[in-house]
């Protein structure tokens, strides 16, 4: 049946004036069909499925306690530099499963972000942009959900798991809509009211939507919008997203994983990440708290990396050993690094100057290090780059094109930072 | 003219007590061709282009389209079971109006209002310096006394924080920290209808309209301005402002990064004549460490007696636009910010006309909200026979379908399952709008946790997400609302069930939660529902409420 | 981080007027300095810093000599008792053996003793054995004569920061990141008791992450009493606020007395803690206000007196004399103070 209402399709985006009509008046993302008025993108919307998994370590993990060591150095710190499954490429000595996945990864040691707070650091790494007052931008875990995630699929496209804080972040998608917000899973448990509650039995969960659907068909028999549809269509979501709330509880994955992850929150949440990845869930971030050692940061990074390291490489081999990693970008990044200098409490402060991101998986070339940093870690001397450049070759790993546009209540907004361009020596 | 016209456009429509009643009313009004009533210039504005375009409107709404809209679009919530019924099964002549002027002078519009305002202005950012429940007192007690909207705008722009008795106002300057470039984005698309954000950095790309120069017109009201923290209260943080500070700004086009200055204007109008002081004497109190300084010309002090006046045409349209857009569901200019020469309205005269008659109205948002409501566009229905072609909502031949705002969609909960009575009833004789709101509004949090944008968005577009359904589905507040319970729905409702009296069942139902009287089709379904499930009784009841409530006919104003 | 020793005398005259505290030398280096020990015949200070190196000073002449041959800081310093040897400990886990008096000490009988970080070196009084603690949650007893592995202890579970044998030598103590002070009998290297320290640590539920340890320990000079230096009161790990403190054990009863605390607020961590003959406890430490060092009296709790240090310190150590303590310091600078009575003009 031909809808009789403005769907916002690109028939009827005839003018300017009714484009922006339109998209401002409901008409984007609703149940999965694309609005977007440039063709290019919906083509993408077919490719073969994608996956992202973004871990995240929050406070601003030392890129001399992970990626770019420099020991014997006046900056460098007590750890050693150890060897990697790559020939020549070293990490630090606080990594060694890692340094054995190093074939599947790349590192980037010429990051230069130029911004020290917390809030502006994660927000430039999360969408490729400076912050500015005019437009907040969506993060790259709800772009991705938008651009690779298949259109119908009853899991949430992009789903944080954190250590506490649960919940729907709507300030993730920005203006991509709620629909590819972030699904927080606090400490790793299931999102709210995803679990039918006691009190209401499966056979009267049942009636009571074949009620509602029924009064809806009358209803739509004269009042038939884009919206009307949607709500009703995101119960039928909701159920499909009741029946398949196992994905949740990583507690069913074999005793031999649960052991091997460890039982320490990050281990359960990377596994968590891979049971959701492997289940159709397009985006996983993962964030390990906290690195922000402005005191005894040695200790500190002992404790937190030590928790990292393996279940990191576990998740990459497995990835792997079960055929997703070609198509899983995976990215380990923080807001910012740490100062090369050692402060007076054995800690180092933020530092975005010269800091480091690891990447593996779907597009990325094996083994690549690109950038260098001086003998001491106190600048980049090649191969600059920041968030801008990262957020283009997030686009291009996945197949996609950095150079396209959003519509934003009718004006054309770059997906990336159009001054910059991605960096393609990281590219397979 | 206009007597043909109005017979002619009942002639679709089913015979209906409204449409008598306009036919009674365009007569007598006929004879006042100069002084005619808004609406009705309104309605004329809006049909005018339907016989070139071939458009044939929607009928009138019937009565309960009628009731639940107005009730919804003035209160905030949908009526009571006991007010559907009298609207409904005891009509009374010219009851709509009757019931229009009821609503607008109850305390329940008040409270409304300053919600959709405080939504508008605030986009429900979280609290920094002002809290919210203060903000919005402010805002209800403008709207209880009928304090006109330019007054009310004025005293926004002009409060500085430092007074307890104006703190409130200032929350608009305080919340978004005083930032220039945040203050002037906001100011001009709240106040004037036009986002000139992407003006910031060169003349807009799109906009022709938005140049550069308009945007640090407006900036240079706000630039000298700063939070100033008391030093013994920390707490205690207003505004502050230098006596310097000059606006420049090149654009980003422009190859040869000419620099420009400005002082501050409103958008093409004439810079405002700024005294000049000898050096050393530009303050009234100088600044020094822990005092705060007060210049001898505040820039910010000129904003309010400037942009909020009836001189200032995009003024009166922004609020004129808004309004429409209130009842209407859409904007005669459209998207609300973007007014502008390439983004004309789709009614020009109708905008101007209604601009101009507001401010005649000094500014009366009752007044204004009045003439909308009896208007015929107002009161259309939202439904067309399936032989009417696409209309394009912009030509407002049938009323618009709205979402319900967070907050609509948790006190219309409320009403409907009787939770609203329940509290005014354990209340008793201390029972009133104030009392009720406060012991109520707690359960709105996660409505509007659940339902509204992210902060600091404009509320624009209705997206139903997941989240959303797995809350009104399984969520414990709603659920707890279905049980029954003394005297609400579902109790009522069982009751009616052990009396077996499902026709009854069906009529209560309907009229509490839909604002309707069920169809027989309805009553036939329920009674089927209902009968085979003596043994869970309450249970089959809790079903068909949730169904209900769950429904799209709930969901939107319609 | 380690700090312990056992105060080898050479006079019997340790009155102090720590009031009259002053500068008797200073001995700078280009990096921030780790740890700090005199040696037992009081001639040399030696110091650990932020390089693979550990300096040795000459207090006389003020003579520097660079001692290489460690692949990490050097935290652990350790004497065999009546001179000649010295054992250092780095934190790739590395143990050297030194003979520390020549003109240009060369690294004999290098090797490793702990996976990761070792943290604290002591030496038996017999000279029999040396204990070592460290980051592999280990503590090991090495022969002194050949240098063999001669005992594993095992039951921390976590990071052990320091280890020290009692005067009598009969007894050794390790202490680890979560306050767990395990007593263990040489000769038979059982666990006799375990000691609860638990105030000198804190799991921070919003960095997620432990901040602690016995970070200095002594033993009185009488074996009675058991001090171990370290941080309290934590509020927030990831930025060191938090309060220095030095807990006291009874060693026969296994009570901790009410603890040590500077009297003036301070924030930040003490890292070193000794027993002065006398029985007057001086501790050393730093953080947000830069370093202090305090001195109590037995049986008080508040300090008596805190002399600012120009820098925060790392390590504490009472020279032989017991007139002079000397304190490594974050700006690189080895200070040797005077705390005995100005003699009179």
């Amino acid at each position: 049946m031909l809808c009789r209402y403005d769907c916002g399709s690109p028939e009827h985006q005839i003018t300017r004036r009714s484009l922006l009509a339109g998209l401002a008046g409901g008409a984007m993302g609703t149940f999965g069909i694309s609005r977007f008025a440039v063709p290019a993108v919906a083509e993408e919307l077919k490719s073969a499925q994608k996956r992202v998994l973004i871990i995240f370590l929050a406070g601003g993990s030392s890129q001399l306690e992970t990626w770019d060591p420099k020991p014997n150095t006046d900056t460098g710190g007590p750890f050693r530099a150890i060897p990697t499954s790559v020939p020549g490429v070293h990490i630090s000595e606080l990594l060694p499963y890692s340094a054995k996945q190093m074939h599947r990864m790349a590192i980037v040691r010429g990051i230069n972000t130029a911004e020290d707070d917390h809030g502006q650091g994660a927000y430039i790494m999360e969408t490729g942009r400076r912050p500015d007052n005019v437009t907040r931008f969506p993060a790259l875990g709800s772009v991705m959900s938008k651009f690779v995630g298949p259109a119908d699929s009853p899991l949430p496209g992009y789903i944080h798991i954190q250590p506490g804080g649960a919940g729907y972040n709507k300030q993730d998608s920005a203006f991509l809509g709620p629909k590819f917000a972030s699904v927080s899973l606090g400490d790793g448990n299931p999102p709210p009211n995803v679990v039918r509650p006691e009190s209401l039995t499966e056979s009267a969960d049942r009636m009571r939507n074949m009620l509602r659907q029924r009064a809806n068909e009358r209803f739509a028999a004269r009042r038939r919008t884009a919206e009307t549809e949607a709500y009703s269509y995101s119960y039928e979501q909701a159920l499909q997203l009741m029946e398949r709330r196992e994905v949740f509880d990583v507690s069913k994955e074999s005793p031999q994983d649960l052991e091997r992850y460890g039982t320490h929150d990050f281990g359960r949440h990377c596994l968590l990440a891979r049971r959701l990845l492997e289940n159709g869930v397009t985006c996983v971030k993962v964030t390990h708290s906290n690195y922000d050692t402005h005191w005894e940061n040695f200790d500190f990074h002992i404790e937190q990396l030590g928790e990292f390291d393996r279940p990191f490489a576990s998740l990459i081999g497995d990835l792997a050993d079960r055929g997703l990693l070609d198509s899983t970008l995976v990215v380990v990044m923080a807001e910012f690094g740490r100062t090369p200098r050692i402060n007076a409490g054995l800690g180092r402060d933020h530092w975005s100057r010269a800091w480091s991101v690891a990447l593996a998986g779907c597009g990325i070339q094996h083994g690549a290090v690109v950038g260098k940093t001086n003998p001491n870690g106190t600048q980049v001397t090649d191969r600059e780059v920041h968030g801008g450049h990262l957020f283009h070759t997030y686009f291009r790993a996945l197949g996609l094109d950095s150079k396209q546009k959003y519509h934003v209540g009718g004006q054309p907004v770059p997906v990336a930072d159009q001054t910059v361009g991605p960096i393609e020596e990281l590219l397979a | 003219m206009p007597d043909r016209f109005w017979i002619s456009s009942c002639a679709g429509a089913p015979p209906s007590l409204a449409c008598s009643l306009v036919l009674l009313f365009s007569w007598s009004t006929a004879a006042q061709e100069p002084n005619r009533p808004l609406h009705e210039l309104i309605d004329e504005h809006v049909s005018a282009p339907w016989k070139t375009n071939g458009t044939t409107p929607a009928a009138l709404a019937d009565d309960a389209e009628f009731l639940r809209r107005i009730y919804l679009d003035l209160t905030g919530s949908v009526p009571s079971t006991a007010e559907a019924r009298t609207f409904l099964d005891q009509p009374a002549p010219d009851q709509r109006t009757a019931l229009i002027d009821k609503l607008l002078a109850s305390p329940e519009f008040a409270r409304h209002m300053s919600r959709v305002f405080d939504v508008t202005l605030m986009e429900r950012r979280p609290d920094k310096h002002v809290p919210a429940n203060e903000w919005r007192e402010f805002l209800r007690i403008a709207f209880a006394e009928k304090k006109p909207w330019d007054q009310l705008v004025r005293e926004i722009l002009s409060s500085d924080g430092a007074d307890p008795k104006t703190r409130a106002a200032a929350k608009f300057f305080l919340d978004r920290d005083a930032e220039p470039t945040v203050l002037t984005k906001d100011l001009t698309r709240m106040f004037l209808g036009m986002n000139y954000q992407c003006a910031q950095c060169h003349d807009h790309p799109l906009v022709s309209d938005y140049a550069q120069e308009h945007y640090y017109g407006i900036y240079a009201f706000v630039s000298r301005s700063y939070l100033f923290t008391d030093k013994k209260n920390k707490n205690l943080v207003s505004l502050a402002e230098k006596a310097d500070g000059d606006v420049k700004f090149k654009s980003v086009f422009d190859k040869t990064k000419t620099e420009h200055a400005t002082g501050p204007r409103i958008l093409a109008g004439p810079p405002i004549a700024e005294p000049k002081f000898d050096k050393g004497q530009e303050y009234a109190v100088a600044p020094a460490d822990g005092v705060k300084p007060v210049p001898k010309f505040s820039r910010r002090a000129q904003l309010a007696s400037l942009l909020a006046v009836p001189t200032n045409t995009p003024f009166n349209r922004n609020i004129a636009n808004r309004l429409w857009a209130h009842m209407m569901g859409r904007g005669l200019v459209q998207p609300l910010d973007l007014d502008n020469s390439d983004n004309p309205p789709s009614h020009p005269e109708l905008i101007e006309l209604l601009a101009s008659q507001f401010v005649a109205m000094k500014y009366d948002v009752r007044a204004l909200l009045r003439e909308l409501a009896l208007s015929q566009t107002y009161q259309r229905a939202s439904w067309l026979p399936e032989t009417a072609g696409e209309l394009p909502p912009e030509r407002f031949a049938v009323a618009l379908i709205k979402p319900l705002s967070p907050e609509q969609l948790a006190w219309s909960m409320m009403q409907a399952t009787g939770v609203t009575d329940s509290a005014c009833a354990a209340l008793a004789d201390k029972c009133t709008e104030q009392t009720l709101h406060d012991r109520l509004a707690g359960n709105v949090n996660e409505f509007v946790a659940t339902f509204a944008g992210a902060p600091g968005e404009p509320d624009v577009r209705f997206q139903a997400s997941l989240d959303q359904a797995l809350f009104l589905s399984n969520g414990g507040l709603v659920r707890g609302w279905l049980v029954p319970g003394t005297g609400n729905l579902a109790d009522r409702l069982v009751k009616l069930f052990n009396a077996e009296q499902f026709d009854a069942v069906a009529d209560e139902l309907y009229f509490s939660v839909l604002t309707r009287r069920a169809t027989p089709d309805e009553c036939a379904e329920i009674a089927e529902y209902l009968k085979p499930r003596a043994a869970d009784r309450a249970v089959a009841i809790q079903e068909l409420i949730w169904a209900l409530l769950t429904s799209s006919e709930f969901r939107f104003n319609h | 981080m380690s700090s312990t020793q056992m105060p080898q005398m050479l006079s019997t005259n340790f009155t102090i007027d720590p009031a009259q505290t002053r500068l008797a030398a200073e001995f700078k280096h280009s990096r921030p300095l780790f740890s700090c020990r005199f040696d037992p015949t009081g001639r040399f200070v030696f110091a650990g810093a932020q390089d693979n190196l550990v300096q040795r000073w000459d207090l006389a002449t003020g003579q520097r000599t660079e001692l290489a041959g460690h692949d990490s800081w050097v935290r652990g310093l350790a004497f065999l008792p009546g001179g000649g040897c010295l054992y250092s400990g780095d934190y790739a886990g590395r143990l050297a053996c030194w003979p520390y008096a020549v003109e240009s000490p060369q690294p004999m009988r290098t090797h490793e003793a702990h996976q990761g970080w070792l943290r604290s070196i002591s030496v038996c009084p017999d000279g029999q054995l040396i204990a070592t603690a460290g980051n592999d949650n280990m503590v090991r007893l090495w022969s002194t004569a050949d240098g063999k592995l001669v005992r594993e202890l095992a039951g921390h579970n976590c990071h052990v920061y320091n280890a020290a044998f009692d005067p009598t030598g009969r007894h050794l103590v390790s202490a680890d990141l979560k306050g767990v002070v395990k007593h263990w009998d040489v000769a038979t290297s059982t666990l006799v008791r375990t000691l609860d320290a638990a105030v000198l640590w804190k799991y921070d539920n919003s960095f997620r992450a432990d901040i602690g340890g016995i970070r200095g320990m002594s033993f009185s000079a009488d074996g009675r009493w058991l001090a171990c230096a370290g941080i309290t009161d934590v509020t927030n790990a990831f930025a060191g606020v938090g309060k220095p403190v030095i807990v006291v054990f009874d060693w026969l009863t296994g009570r901790a007395k009410p603890p040590l605390r500077p009297q003036q607020d301070f924030q930040g961590a003490s890292w070193g803690v000794v027993y002065h003959p006398t029985g007057v406890v001086i501790g050393v430490g730093g953080g947000g206000g830069g370093g202090a060092m305090w001195f109590w009296r037995p049986d008080e709790p508040q300090s008596f007196f805190t002399f600012k240090l120009p820098a925060v310190a790392r390590d504490l150590d009472l020279h032989p004399d017991g007139k002079r303590v000397a304190v490594a310091q974050f700006d690189g600078v080895l200070r040797v103070y005077d705390i005995s009575p100005k003699p009179a003009a």
